[in-house]
């Protein structure tokens, strides 16, 4: 019985099982490669548009921030904040004025100097 | 009879067969034959075109200081389809919008599933409006990116600069003008979307770039602009006339420094602004000139050669009844040179300069001055004037034409005369764009002085200038105009105004102008300045010498300052208006 047992086993090709273990092995490794990568695609795709919207958001805070500026810097505030009082105004004094070409100054030192015209009383 | 096992297997597999083949070939019909049809299917469910917008360019002055720029905001809009709880969305919008319940109501409950609710909303407030919205749960409201434009100053330089509308479309001013350059181009990316609605990144599309709009920088000095606003606003509390303009422009190249009009409007406010508010007076009201004009009589009689500077003309001591009509001089004057015509200002006299010439030759001379033509400047809505050939003249004419009468002028056109006058004779056309550059500061387009023609003599207008000056003397009609250690040439204008109905002249209406430009001998600027229907104290003083001359003066004289002009002759005490007043009754 146990003799006979032994005569049926199938004699195993080890050569030609490792060959189809390194080829199977191979395929799904290659199959999972493509799953992994694809789903890195995903989230890298996923990591872009969150980097693209939160340089837009700053895009959107750095516009805000200079039209801020701007208004604030403006012509028309930086008159309010004078009358307001919040600025002062110190006016050049002459000495400290270089000019390339300098004024031709009369001789007199008792000249009157240049003033706006009166407007009449009303 | 009975199958055997070989023949069943077979059967069994020959099904197999027929049912894959049948597979297959359904696949192959499919994938292959009909596969552009259905791969457009699918694209048209899952592909989308994404417009890109373009931001569009901003606008400075000379010195790069901002005039007009970009805010992101959000527009509100809402899915009617989507909306899970109208009641409590409704009470949010209403309250962090500020938008009427009845409104709101009037715009959700519906089935349209696209619902402007409001333009405009600041990003920071959208972000909050957006937080609210997740924290309730509530559903069927949308925001999308846009922008909308600001100017950083208000209601200065309103009308040169203009406005956009909802669609970033410039609708006036350097906006209008320029908006081929200011708009940009848009983008588009082709993307797909997963069952969520959420982009697939991964599967991303054709895609191109926007072009972001040129940024384009103007000659308008915004120093110089100041001062010309607040001068134009105490001119508006003191005189309240009804309209005002002054420009400041420079005679070399026709590069407009500042331009100001009332009445006015805010930039930001435009939606609220009138209509007559919102008129550029300087290029689209036409005027009589007045006595300013004169300068185009003289100019022509000397530059042909039929007198000279120093010529006397017989002004018929006050009064000269010519074509059956008197035309009167505010002054009774005797023989007066060609250069104290000006100075003085004679009706008489400027009529007969003209008449010297003849009307086709004067004519010449006008069209040659750019009266009747747009000056070119790149701002919309400019108007010729209007100005008629001499066989549709009467037999007075002449004598009125020459002292700013039945002739239609814009206060640029004025400008751009004097400036002639002022720069040796060429006509140049005023420009109010300097450059157009890309974001990153490389020049798409430079502008240069474009001279039009040389309308006079190096030599005649170097001597008008000269008798310009004398206008702005004790002896001229515009002492007040002088700027103290300046040279200043100018002329005055006073011109009644015509009735639209009648046709007639207004009694006590007046359009009083002064033209004029510092220092005489090199010029650094033009300046006009022109106030429609000025009220005066007393009716004597309302003359362009008393009116519009000490606009002048206060304005030259703060922008000489500005332009560290080096004040290069004695300095002599200015003249008080009401001694001008006083002393020189003057008229034109």
């Amino acid at each position: 019985m146990r003799r006979g047992r032994r005569k049926n086993w199938n004699t195993v090709n080890a050569a030609s099982l490792a060959r189809w273990i390194v080829l199977t092995t191979f395929l799904a490794l290659t199959g999972l490669s493509y799953v992994y990568l694809t789903i890195q695609l995903y989230h890298l795709g996923d990591r872009k548009k969150a980097l693209e919207t939160e340089l837009a958001g700053l895009r959107t805070q750095n516009d805000v921030a200079s039209a801020q500026i701007a208004a604030l810097t403006s012509r028309a505030a930086l008159q309010r904040r004078l009358k307001e009082g919040y600025l002062k105004m110190i006016p050049i004094s002459e000495n400290n004025i270089v000019r390339l070409n300098p004024p031709v100054r009369p001789n007199n030192d008792e000249a009157v100097r240049p003033v706006a015209n009166q407007r009449p009383n009303r | 009879m009975k199958w055997s096992s070989r023949s069943r297997c077979a059967l069994v597999c020959l099904g197999f067969v027929a049912i894959f083949s049948g597979f297959s070939f359904r696949l192959i019909y499919l994938q292959m034959l009909k596969h552009d049809e259905y791969a457009g299917l699918a694209a048209e469910k899952h592909v989308h075109k994404q417009v890109i917008h373009a931001e569009r360019g901003s606008i400075f002055d000379a010195n790069h200081d901002m005039l007009a720029d970009n805010v992101p905001v959000q527009t509100i809009v809402a899915d009617a389809t989507h909306i899970n709880n109208a009641d409590a969305i409704i009470g949010l919008l209403s309250r962090d919008l500020k938008v009427p319940i009845a409104e709101l109501n009037e715009k959700l409950r519906c089935d349209r599933r696209y619902i402007i609710v409001k333009r405009e909303v600041p990003a920071a407030e959208a972000e909050a409006l957006r937080a609210k919205l997740r924290a309730q749960n509530l559903r069927g409201i949308y925001f999308e990116q846009d922008s909308t434009r600001v100017y950083p100053n208000g209601s200065m330089l309103c009308h040169v600069i203009g406005f956009t509308d909802f669609d970033h479309k410039g609708i006036d001013g350097v906006e209008a003008s320029m908006d081929e350059y200011l708009r940009g181009q848009d983008g588009y990316r082709y993307v797909e979307h997963n069952r969520a609605g959420q982009e697939m990144v991964l599967y991303r599309g054709q895609e191109r770039a926007a072009r972001n709009g040129y940024q384009v920088q103007l000659t308008i000095d915004l120093n110089l602009q100041m001062i010309v606003e607040n001068e134009i606003d105490a001119a508006m509390r003191e005189y309240h006339p009804k309209k005002a303009s002054i420009i400041l422009m420079r005679p070399q190249t026709g590069e407009i420094l500042a331009m100001a009009n009332r009445p006015n409007y805010d930039l930001n406010q435009r939606s609220d602004a009138k209509p007559e508010e919102k008129k550029n007076r300087a290029i689209v009201d036409m005027m009589e000139p007045g006595s300013t004009f004169k300068i185009v009589a003289a100019a022509s009689a000397v530059n042909e050669g039929r007198l000279r500077m120093d010529s006397f003309i017989f002004c018929e001591n006050g009064i000269w009844n010519y074509g059956g009509r008197p035309l009167h001089d505010h002054k009774a004057f005797g023989d007066l040179s060609v250069q104290d015509i000006l100075v003085k200002s004679s009706n008489i006299g400027a009529a007969k300069l003209a008449m010297s010439i003849g009307e086709q030759k004067y004519y010449e001379y006008i069209r040659r001055f750019g009266f009747g033509e747009r000056t070119g400047i790149e701002l919309p809505g400019e108007i010729p004037g209007l100005i008629r050939p001499p066989q549709n003249w009467s037999k007075i004419s002449i004598t009125h034409i020459p002292m700013g009468h039945e002739i239609g002028v814009t206060a640029l056109q004025m400008t751009a005369a004097m400036a002639a006058i002022a720069n040796g004779g060429k006509l140049v056309t005023p420009r109010i764009v300097k450059s157009v550059t890309a974001a990153d500061g490389k020049t798409i387009s430079t502008l240069s002085p474009v001279p039009l023609r040389q309308v006079i003599s190096p030599g005649t207008a170097g001597l008008i200038a000269n008798a310009l000056r004398g206008v702005v003397s004790d002896r001229g009609t515009a002492a007040a105009a002088a700027v103290p250690g300046f040279t200043i040439a100018g002329k005055t204008g006073t011109a009644q105004k015509v009735d639209p109905k009648s046709g007639g002249y207004e009694h006590g209406k007046y359009i009083v102008s002064f033209s004029g430009f510092l220092p005489a001998e090199r010029p650094e600027f033009v300046g006009f300045v022109v106030l429609d229907e000025a009220q005066t104290s007393k009716p004597e003083l309302n003359y362009g010498g008393l009116v519009a001359g000490p606009i002048f003066s206060r304005i030259a004289e703060k922008a000489a300052r500005y332009l560290d002009l080096a004040p290069h002759e004695e300095i002599r005490k200015a003249v008080p208006v009401q001694r001008v007043a006083l002393t020189n009754a003057s008229d034109h």
